[in-house]
């Protein structure tokens, strides 16, 4: 690599070779390049390996693609049917419209509905205030899905790390705390860039004791509170995971997939238990489900 | 620098189906847009995850579903090429942690290859030219898991911030890894 101060740096002439220079840079590498036979020769080298792995890459792997018409008319067919759902949720609501129209025809009676709609409105207005200022804010159900990631922004991310260097050090000691701007990244991932930042702790999916690293598609916005599959729960298990890992009792491998594909059903499966204690699960809420089950939120 | 492609700035064709009022959903028809334009150019980069076809068939069947809804939620159109590289990344990637327990990772290079004739006129020429293909292919996969991604995501046309956005990586990071994966090509090259 070319490291003379005379000459452009190879990321410089490659950036210029992709056009990603500023538009004063790019002039001045490029009247550089008039001048200079050492980095006209550079990137031409650079143009001739891109070329070369092109090349290889649509002689190798390019004719293996199969048809894309199956693919297609089953996207095609799938779209077609999530395309349809919204559509018999809104018929539903015009047949209910049209018997509310037929049955309450009566202007007065219409009045009075709305009348005690609005009370009823304010009343349930009063109680979710009278909620949230006692923890149990209407934000919870949100904060109980979020419990585990999504799978799509979230899949986990490794390092290649050995056992050696996973075990050489104790599990805390590797859990480092994410940055304002990945944070607010995440957030924004996740559609909660308003959200209150005490209701959730950045968390690494598969820790990085476990080899996870601190890419974003490792990262997602925990619920650390008001969940009963809380963020303290989850550091249980990636201690007893990182254990059982250096103890050889689990592969690596096997660690950071069941942490990745579903953390819940690995604590079951570790704890053997149902449920965490509540030391460390939500003190305050129980579990949602069997909440709605009692009818009781 | 060419500016990132919303929806809208994209040409596609057979429209026409889309204009039926008893036909697709715009939403639809936008979806089925960009899947003609990005299917090829996704199924590659899933598939260099090590997954294989089938697999890889099915994540990019995710991606699209996923970008429907996402649509249909009225969530962003910006850049969303990059958007949909992105959730590729992200399943994919997600697969081949599913696959790690139950099948032995396959390389997709290897398992992919199906060779086109070389149209060198000569013999020499000919096993040169495929001794320098899978030298340059050997470096490729030699490298770090970021470079690869890095020099994949290139070689299908995003620019340098649609890669950092892809693999949450800043974009400095991203022409580092670039620079050196093709240092490490031209050395292969005897250059």
């Amino acid at each position: 690599m070319l490291r003379d101060e005379l000459h452009i740096s190879d990321e410089e002439l490659l950036q210029a070779v992709d056009g990603e220079l500023g538009t004063r840079r790019a002039a001045q590498v490029q009247a550089h390049l008039a001048a200079c036979w050492n980095c006209r020769a550079r990137v031409t080298d650079i143009e001739a390996a891109i070329a070369g792995l092109v090349r290889a890459q649509r002689q190798t792997n390019q004719p293996k693609l199969p048809s894309a018409d199956g693919p297609r008319a089953l996207l095609r067919a799938e779209l077609a049917e999530l395309a349809r759902q919204p559509a018999i949720h809104s018929a539903i609501h015009s047949v209910i419209h049209a018997w509310m129209r037929r049955t309450w025809i009566n202007p007065a009676r219409l009045t009075a509905i709305s009348l005690a709609v609005a009370m009823s409105g304010l009343f349930g207005g009063l109680i979710l205030f009278h909620r949230a200022s006692h923890g149990l804010n209407g934000n919870t159900a949100s904060l109980e899905r979020g419990v585990l990631p999504e799978s799509n922004l979230t899949p986990g991310a490794t390092r290649a790390v050995s056992i050696g260097e996973v075990c050489s050090i104790l599990h805390e000691q590797v859990v480092r705390e994410v940055s304002d701007s990945v944070r607010k990244q995440v957030f924004e991932e996740y559609g909660i860039k308003n959200a209150r930042s005490e209701d959730y702790e950045i968390d690494y999916l598969i820790a990085p004791g476990l080899g996870g690293t601190d890419y974003i598609q490792n990262l997602w916005p925990q619920p650390s509170w008001n969940v009963k599959w809380s963020s303290y729960v989850k550091d249980e298990l990636e201690e007893r995971l990182h254990q059982m890992v250096c103890s050889g009792d689990l592969d690596l491998p096997t660690a950071q997939r069941e942490i990745a594909s579903d953390w819940i059903a690995a604590y079951k499966k570790y704890f053997h238990t149902e449920a965490p204690p509540s030391r460390i699960g939500a003190s305050v809420l129980p579990d949602l489900t069997q909440q709605s089950a009692g009818g009781n939120i | 620098m060419p500016p990132y492609h919303s929806i809208s700035e994209l040409s596609f064709p057979g429209t026409g189906a889309c204009t039926h009022a008893a036909g697709p959903s715009e939403i639809e028809c936008e979806v089925m847009r960009l899947f003609e334009q990005f299917r090829d150019p996704l199924l590659r980069y899933a598939l260099s995850f090590g997954i294989c076809m089938h697999d890889a068939e099915e994540v990019i069947q995710e991606v699209f579903l996923s970008l429907f809804r996402h649509l249909q939620l009225g969530r962003s159109r910006k850049n969303l090429r990059g958007w949909v590289f992105r959730v590729t990344h992200n399943l994919a990637l997600k697969q081949r942690y599913a696959n790690q327990g139950s099948r032995v990772r396959m390389n997709a290079d290897e398992t992919n290859m199906h060779e086109q004739s070389d149209p060198s006129p000569n013999p020499e020429e000919h096993l040169s030219n495929a001794q320098r293909r899978q030298r340059l292919l050997a470096v490729v996969n030699a490298l770090g898991e970021a470079e690869q991604h890095c020099i994949r995501l290139r070689a299908e046309g995003l620019r340098y911030r649609e890669i950092a956005e892809v693999l949450g990586i800043s974009l400095g990071s991203v022409s580092v890894l670039l620079a050196r994966s093709i240092e490490r090509l031209i050395r292969a090259d005897g250059r």
